[in-house]
């Protein structure tokens, strides 16, 4: 009995000496344990004095994989550099404070990749180093004015995107065959050309039959009907309600409440069962949904990767609202010890022509990643499609599209076409540092006030509470009636 | 007037029964269906509940695989802390105990009602503090900040004090004494082998918290590369494009079975250990 | 003689001396450097913080989201521990019942216990995607009839704290139990024995002995519930968005110290005022549950087989 006891302590003592031995002596990258017990001070002395013949390390964060398939790209380009990538899920902002909490510490990354929702935070505080010195590459690119202009503040450019996110509206074609008499883009377009006749087509669908819902949730067009906001979420440090946010609310009320809407949350996995038919209600009936509101991104990175075989039965056109939504924008940070490489990787990241037209036409597979980094994970891989910042490569690459897996996906459509005629008109002014945080407390006030938990007036006091908590110096309005 | 008590008696163990078999239902079912569903397909699972295994298993490791999400450095990075920790919190609660129940130094009595005070004080809300702390010396991302503060383990030397106390070990300490024996060597040669019990129970403890510690790391921690596995689930529910549900059931269930399966061995000692005395949770 | 037995015991500050050191280091200094960053407007994109007085205390007072963190905190802590202590007395007297004989008491324990051992991440996602609006629980409540459609269960505050505190409850029930049986069966038989001969009830014998002698194990179980009761932050932070939805009902202490620091800014000074004042106010009660009970516990005094907090001049 002892002796077992014994036994079972001193294994557990030598499997971690093992372990710890490992980590203090191989220097190897995956070993756990070189992390916690060499680096800290030591290392970026031994870094900087020893970089003769080692490779130059660059450390770059993101929020998704995407930006990985770019890094090795790059890596390809340039062997000499070793680019350790991180990717933080940005659930409940978490990606964000992640970099907060590294700045001034020996884990600063150099090159942040920031969201739509947050890079505007990050452009006006002072981590960011200045990139202005790139912009000539953005002008020679012709990068669309709304895309640069996120990333200035105050004259000072310092985060620049690889992708323009005009939206879109993807619909079946079957269901609107079927409910609406036509499945012709032009046709729809007219029919659901304003918000009024949107929700008369919703009327329409779910007469002509109720296991068929018109969105997954009306959270879709959130961002749609902030984008015809005339004022930003804060101007003057006061916050300001605009009436397309109070349209929105009652917008969103009446599809919950006509059961329009699947209820599934967005990114939740019904929403995502919705696009490939395998929807399933409580009470065991199949489910359809007619569109989902998506920008560019969208397509590549949500739509066709959980369409199954629905592929064709889609098409897409404007919508009810021009909106854009989302993207991401890459900056260096201002005390990353290798700044010059830092500028050099966002460059090519979302100032390259060459890697721009690679990425938006499908060059980036798995084995070509695998081909540069062999340990590459077998998902890791770029689809075609994503829609690019450059006017130069959109204008080069929309004609390839015509045929393509996608243009076929999409019933005979080029994407890129349609994205090509939306994307100047989007407004990069709308967007603040605080629209992050504003908008997950409205989001969370309204599903109670979706669901009929909570009447209107407490959800916006619920709210404005909450914004208040989180911005205490913030002028609050009174709220809307 | 017996036939009635009996009666009553086996009535009761009857109702009994029934409540212990309602609990172990509510804690078996959820456990159940999380195994059952690491092996059906996402669209099994939307289809509805089962309680029965499907055939997807492998299909769903190769999904988890491909998502870049690293499971088996998950865990060999949380079993390499939860080791370390392990270690240092038994060796070092059961170095201050000893020197609590051994030695009659001026303060004892103080420092040992000073272990009691902070066994209640809740130590976790100095996390800010300490990150901006651990932040100026350079030591976020780093385990030495999870690990050097469990030196300073007032459960631990709680438990310990209570094991040595009952032990009765002061003629050992005397005879050791006799023999020449350095006080060092008395604790490491004698008394720490004769409280391998105490210590396994204690390092269960400290394993098993620092296994399913998510909070300290969370903020600690930033490169993926030292995530522990529950920040590792965390990023498998978190990823914004996620579609397979049996890929998430797969990876939350991997990190369950291990401990299963190390619990089915050592419970004996855990439930034991417990009944020893109450360690801070 | 007597000199060398003093020298020698000098060598326990030696042995006490890791832990002391550690302790200034990692858990006095902490404490005191998050004191001072309350009075601060230090936050993490500025790396530097003005002394302002209790500033960040007098926000946090009229900030309706401490004081609803504040009430869900303790509801919570509350309505999951009168289960546990509840369930974990009953079944510990049901285990110990001579006459009743349950079979595989060790076993029952064990398996109750199991859920402490799990991940509370993992148990969080799991309970998460069990009520989800097309999730397990849906499906089964309306294809039995049940329900007539499918309903938002964490859309609604009662349902969602429910489930936070049964999760609570089920994580640390088993827990319980075990230290609680633990005292029991230290109790000596003849006690009973005794009171049988009197003719006393084993209502009567539960209420008269068992309870005055568990009482400084339930002293302890109920402090140390407290303290982590106090800091709950893994179930209700993982459960929904993060923030506490909805409608802030399951936002605790941590998790809105944790929202402080995670706020646009990374208002640390503000996080660190969350910290102080649920430090203070866990502290005080702990502790003061811990000593008025105690010390009037010694005046019944009987003698539990271990004495789990006597002190040593005590016992003298």
């Amino acid at each position: 009995m002892r002796k077992s006891l014994l036994t079972i302590l001193s294994l557990l003592m030598i499997a971690s000496m093992v372990l710890a031995a490992c980590g203090g002596g191989a220097p190897e990258t995956d070993a756990p344990a070189d992390s916690g017990s060499g680096s800290g001070g030591s290392s970026d002395s031994g870094g900087s004095a020893s970089t003769g013949g080692e490779k130059q390390v660059l450390k770059v964060w993101s929020f998704t994989n995407e930006i990985l398939t770019m890094a090795v790209a790059f890596e390809g380009q340039n062997p000499d550099v070793d680019v350790q990538f991180t990717m933080i899920p940005m659930d409940a902002g978490e990606y964000q404070t992640k970099i907060k909490a590294a700045i001034g510490t020996a884990d600063v990354p150099d090159v942040v990749a920031l969201e739509a929702a947050f890079v505007k935070e990050w452009v006006e505080a002072d981590f960011l180093a200045d990139l202005g010195d790139l912009l000539p590459l953005a002008e020679e690119l012709q990068t669309y004015p709304s895309v640069v202009e996120v990333g200035t503040h105050e004259g000072v450019t310092k985060a620049y995107s690889y992708q323009a996110t005009p939206g879109a509206f993807f619909y079946r074609r079957s269901i609107a065959t079927e409910c609406l008499g036509t499945d012709d883009p032009a046709e729809v377009q007219a029919l659901v050309n304003d918000i009024e006749s949107f929700l008369e087509v919703a009327e329409t669908i779910k007469q002509c039959n109720p296991n068929y819902f018109t969105v997954g949730t009306s959270g879709e067009l959130f961002n749609p009907f902030l984008a015809n906001r005339a004022q930003p979420w804060i101007v003057d440090g006061a916050l300001v309600i605009d009436p397309q946010v109070e349209a929105y609310i009652d917008f969103a009320k009446l599809m919950r409440d006509n059961g329009y809407e699947s209820q599934a949350n967005q990114w939740s996995e019904g929403w995502f069962a919705g696009m490939n038919d395998s929807l399933v209600g409580a009470d065991g009936q199949p489910k359809k949904v007619f569109s989902y509101f998506l920008p560019t991104w969208g397509l590549p990175y949500v739509l066709i990767p959980n369409s199954g075989d629905t592929g064709g039965d889609w098409a897409m056109i404007n919508g009810p609202l021009a909106y854009q939504w989302g993207g991401t924008w890459v900056g260096a940070m201002a005390d990353s010890k290798n700044l010059d490489l830092a500028k050099q990787f966002v460059a090519f990241v979302a100032l390259n022509e060459e890697n721009l037209t690679n990425w938006a036409t499908g060059v980036y597979t798995n084995e070509y990643l695998k081909a540069i980094d062999p340990t590459i994970a077998d998902g890791q891989s770029q689809a075609a499609g994503d829609f690019v910042s450059s006017q130069v490569v959109v204008e080069k690459i929309t004609s390839s599209f015509d045929g393509s897996p996608l243009y076929e996906w999409l019933g005979g459509q080029n994407n890129y076409e349609a994205f090509s005629l939306a994307a100047p008109n989007v407004n990069g002014a709308l967007l603040t540092g605080s629209d992050d945080a504003i908008q997950r407390a409205l989001q969370s006030a309204r599903d109670q006030y979706l669901n009929g938990e909570i009447d209107k007036a407490t959800m916006w006091k619920q709210w404005l509470d909450v914004v208040r908590s989180e911005f205490p110096d913030l002028v609050i309005p009174e709220p809307p009636q | 007037m017996i036939n009635n008590y009996k009666f009553n008696t086996s009535l009761i163990r009857f109702f009994v029964y029934i409540v212990l078999i309602f609990l172990l239902i509510l804690i078996v079912v959820p456990i159940w269906i999380l195994l059952v569903n690491a092996t059906r397909s996402t669209v099994e699972i939307q289809q509805g509940l089962s309680l029965l295994p499907s055939t997807h298993l492998v299909d769903n490791y190769n999904v988890l695989q491909n998502r870049g999400l690293n499971m088996v450095r998950g865990f060999t990075n949380s079993f390499y802390l939860a080791a370390v920790s392990t270690l240092v919190t038994v060796y070092f609660s059961m170095l201050t105990a000893y020197g609590i129940v051994v030695y009659n130094f001026k303060g004892r009595q103080t420092f040992s009602n000073f272990i009691l005070v902070l066994v209640m004080i809740p130590t976790q809300l100095t996390i800010i503090g300490f990150f901006q702390y651990m932040s100026r010396l350079g030591l976020t991302d780093n385990y030495a900040a999870l690990i050097l503060p469990l030196i300073a383990n007032a459960g631990g030397v709680f438990f310990s004090k209570q094991y040595f106390e009952s032990m009765l070990i002061q003629d050992l300490i005397d005879a050791a004494r006799i023999d020449g024996a350095s006080e060092l060597k008395i604790f490491h040669s004698i008394m720490l082998p004769l409280a391998v019990p105490g210590a396994v129970t204690l390092g269960i403890f400290a394993f098993v918290g620092s296994w399913n510690n998510f909070f300290t790391p969370f903020i600690l921690i930033t490169s993926v590369e030292k995530y522990t596995l529950p920040m590792l689930v965390r990023s498998l529910r978190g990823d914004v494009y996620r579609t397979e549900y049996g890929a998430i059931y797969l990876g939350l269930a991997m990190t369950v079975v291990p401990v299963i399966i190390m619990y089915a061995i050592f419970s004996r000692y855990i439930v034991s250990g417990i009944a020893m005395g109450a360690v801070k949770e | 003689m007597k000199f060398t037995k003093i020298n020698r015991n000098y060598y326990g500050y030696f042995f006490i001396a890791p832990f002391i050191i550690a302790f200034l280091i990692f858990g006095l200094y902490p404490l005191y450097n998050t004191l001072s960053l309350s009075l601060t407007d230090y936050t993490l994109m500025t790396r530097k913080g003005e002394y302002i007085g209790l500033q960040n205390f007098t926000v946090l007072f009229a900030d309706q989201l401490f004081l609803k963190a504040l009430g869900n905190t303790w509801l919570i802590w509350l309505l999951n521990f009168i289960p546990q202590i509840g369930v974990a007395l009953l079944l510990s007297a049901w285990f110990t019942n001579n006459r009743l004989k349950i079979k595989g008491v060790g076993i029952w324990r064990a398996i109750f216990y199991l859920p402490n051992l799990l991940i509370p991440v993992v148990i969080a996602a799991l309970f998460n995607s069990f009520f989800s609006f097309y999730g397990p629980i849906n499906q089964f409540l309306v294809r039995v009839g049940y329900q007539v459609e499918a309903v938002h269960y964490l859309q609604n505050v009662e349902i969602t704290r429910a489930v936070v505190i049964f999760i609570q409850w089920w994580m640390w029930f088993g827990q319980t139990i075990i230290i609680v049986m633990a005292g029991m069966t230290s109790i000596p038989v003849h006690l009973y024995e005794a009171a049988m001969v009197d003719g006393a009830s084993a209502a009567q014998m539960f209420r008269r002995i068992t309870l005055p002698l568990l009482k400084p194990i339930l002293i302890f179980i109920f402090v140390t519930s407290l303290v982590g009761g106090m800091q709950m932050f893994d179930i209700p932070y993982l459960l929904t968005d993060g923030r506490g939805a909805p409608s802030n009902s399951i936002m605790t202490n941590n998790i809105l110290m944790y929202m402080k620091f995670a706020s646009s800014r990374g208002h640390i000074g503000a996080a660190s005022a969350v910290a102080v004042l649920t430090f203070i106010m866990t502290t005080i009660c702990a502790l003061g549950i811990f000593f008025v009970l105690r010390d009037k516990d010694d005046t019944v005094s009987s003698k539990p087989k271990r004495s789990w907090f006597t002190k040593k001049s005590e016992t003298k």
